[in-house]
């Protein structure tokens, strides 16, 4: 979902400090963000404070803002935080740490193939870069899939990829073989694989396009 | 069902379903092995290294538009339209859209006064933090 030219224009006028533009973010997100704090606190004052905190966040935030980015997304990115915070206080959400106890520097070893790209240089910029390749690319084949009808491709590459189940598991929740889950993964993960390949991306920087 | 690494990584953005994000908690309490995972995926992410599960989840790639969940309240969403939104919905459990459908459910239940008055409320607590022209 990109930006709508509404919602830059919304940006604009609040960053000059329009009130009323910000009454207007606020009467077009509040219910949602409300509806999407509120389903994990069950209290609607508890989730009433955590949606204030993150308006505010919001406005604090807004000088690094980049309104290339959907509003809607990046609200309830800072309501997801601000959520975390709350949790984390309340002592239900236990406190995951930064990196794995032991590791050095980020705590993060690539392994396989990655290791090959990952020892070459890349400044944060450019990963950004290949992140927003991948995306496009993801976004140009879950299009297609839309536009052709392809719904049963579509719902496998969403099962295998976006909740990480099973070539059987997708193919039990979907009621086909599992022939057909693994061949639909195999055409979608071509299709990203070629469009990853024009972009002049090296393969090793997104290994699971090559997993078997 | 076992967790799988993309249920972490829902977990860790809290786009998981409430009932699912619970049970992770849940076996983050009892299973250690799955905090050291969960925390190697914050190490990951701060390597600037992303899966394509988290890539679509982030760009919200395959959700439907708060007005196709309109119509799909509304009873008139075309038929296969309809069939991905539930299926998007109930089976992936995306917490954004089920944000906005819920969002869409209230908003033809709640009254505007008390809507006018959280709103009020919302904006006379934020509203020092507006800054004038940049």
């Amino acid at each position: 979902m990109s930006p709508s030219q509404s919602d830059k224009l919304l940006i604009r006028r609040i960053r000059q400090g329009e009130p009323a533009a910000w009454n207007e973010l606020i009467a077009q997100y509040e219910g949602r963000l409300l509806a999407f704090v509120e389903s994990r606190l069950r209290n609607r004052a508890a989730a009433e404070d955590v949606v204030q905190e993150t308006f505010v966040g919001f406005l604090t935030s807004l000088p690094n803002y980049d309104p290339r980015r959907p509003m809607e997304g990046y609200l309830f990115s800072i309501a997801a935080h601000k959520l975390t915070d709350f949790l984390r206080r309340e002592g239900r959400r236990p406190t995951i740490p930064l990196a794995p106890e032991g590791s050095t520097g980020s705590g993060w070893e690539p392994d396989g193939k990655v290791r090959v790209a990952s020892s070459i240089a890349r400044s944060s910029e450019r990963r950004h870069l290949e992140v927003s390749a991948l995306s496009v690319a993801l976004a140009k084949e879950i299009d297609h899939c839309r536009s052709r009808g392809q719904w049963v491709k579509l719902k496998c590459a969403e099962l295998l990829l976006v909740r990480g189940r099973t070539n059987k598991e997708a193919a039990a929740q979907l009621q086909v073989s599992e022939q057909m889950v693994a061949n639909h993964k195999f055409e979608f993960l071509a299709k990203l694989r070629s469009a990853v390949r024009k972009q002049g991306l090296p393969e090793e920087v997104f290994p699971e396009l090559y997993e078997k | 069902m076992p967790l799988s690494q993309s249920d972490l990584e829902a977990y860790l953005d809290e786009a998981l379903p409430p009932e699912q994000m619970a049970r992770v908690e849940k076996a983050l309490r009892e299973t250690p092995e799955l905090i050291r995972q969960a925390s190697a995926i914050h190490s990951r992410r701060n390597a600037g290294v992303h899966s394509l599960g988290e890539i679509w989840r982030a760009g919200r790639l395959s959700c439907p538009s708060r007005e196709q969940l309109g119509s799909l309240l509304l009873g008139v969403l075309p038929g296969e339209l309809a069939d991905y939104a539930r299926f998007h919905l109930n089976v992936i459990g995306c917490r954004y859209c089920l944000a906005n459908l819920a969002d869409l459910k209230n908003q033809q239940v709640e009254g505007n006064e008390v809507v006018e008055t959280r709103r009020r409320r919302f904006f006379q607590t934020s509203a020092g933090y507006l800054r004038g022209k940049e």
